[in-house]
């Protein structure tokens, strides 16, 4: 029993010893990459840093509704409707089914990555970019990360578009064979 | 005696009930309401709905470059499935996969440090 008193214990101890020196040292690194001047820089260009970022995040938005809309209904309109059409003519649309779902699985990780990118760009211009520039610059820096990453979502996307296309041409190829070696 | 202390609460109680029973109505009401009020709102930013709502404030001068959607040319998911249908899907596709190619979607950098933070922007005022 003491044992498990005393293990407990521990635990709880190097949690808050953790707790306590993990923001530190963050602190402490962000603080290095920072020079004086720049952090100057940052305190002097402040508000038109946040009109920009205001900017930013309202241009970002009409992208993603925009580009939302032209990704949802290449989906709804064309792949689903082409998928069901080719099951229920008794036709092999595995291919297809299978790129599908693909895309839907990478339709639903841009949505989750844009979520998570706009949440840390509201993060960043709640920063007192005057008062804590080493904090805004660290902020700035995470929201540069998920934006790269709303990208890399969006060509894959664009990739699987194309997986798609393949896929259709290799069936036409198949079904133009195969209904010509019935005539 | 005990009996008719206990009887004499009950009906202080349903007199303390039936006196108040209005303001009682109104006052869970509003409870009620607040509730569903914060739920929702809750539900509204965590779904993401937020985030794609371009009526709310500060985002009145992108909400009218919303595009449009398009009802013409949708493939229809009944039908017989004849060389020419397929043809007509792949010139179908390719159009839409144009369109939804066409922009290269948070491409850019413009949260680079170098260009967002160091420029000095006070310079060229």
């Amino acid at each position: 029993m003491k044992q498990i008193v005393l293990g407990i214990t521990g635990a709880f101890m190097l949690f808050v010893v953790i707790a306590l020196t993990a923001p530190l040292a963050i602190a402490q690194s962000q603080s290095e990459q920072l020079s004086d001047e720049q952090r100057a820089r940052i305190i002097t260009n402040c508000t038109s840093m946040k009109n920009t970022l205001t900017q930013l995040k309202a241009s970002d938005a009409l992208l993603r509704v925009n580009r939302g809309k032209a990704y949802e209904s290449l989906r709804l309109r064309l792949m689903d409707t082409f998928n069901s059409r080719l099951s229920s003519n008794s036709l092999d649309a595995e291919g297809m089914v299978s790129v599908t779902k693909s895309y839907d699985s990478t339709l639903s990780d841009f949505r989750t990555a844009y979520l998570v990118y706009e949440r840390q760009l509201t993060v960043t211009m709640r920063v007192d970019c005057s008062k804590d520039p080493d904090a805004f610059h660290a902020a700035i820096l995470e929201s540069r990360t998920k934006r790269a990453a709303v990208h890399a979502k969006v060509l894959e996307l664009h990739s699987r578009i194309d997986d798609y296309k393949t896929v259709v041409n290799d069936f036409y190829e198949d079904f133009k064979r195969v209904s010509g070696s019935d005539a | 005696m005990s009996d008719l202390e206990t009887k004499t609460t009950d009906v202080e109680l349903t007199t303390f009930w039936a006196r108040h029973r209005f303001f009682l109505l109104v006052f869970f009401t509003i409870i009620i309401a607040l509730t569903m009020t914060v739920v929702s709102l809750v539900v509204y930013n965590l779904s993401g709905s937020a985030q794609l709502d371009l009526s709310r404030p500060g985002y009145q001068s992108v909400s009218s470059q919303v595009e449009r959607e398009d009802n013409t040319g949708e493939f229809s998911a009944s039908g017989s499935v004849s060389r020419e249908t397929l043809e007509d899907f792949m010139k179908l596709f390719n159009e839409y996969g144009d369109r939804a190619k066409s922009v290269d979607a948070f491409n850019g950098d413009p949260l680079n440090p170098e260009i967002l933070e160091f420029t000095d922007t006070t310079a060229n005022q």
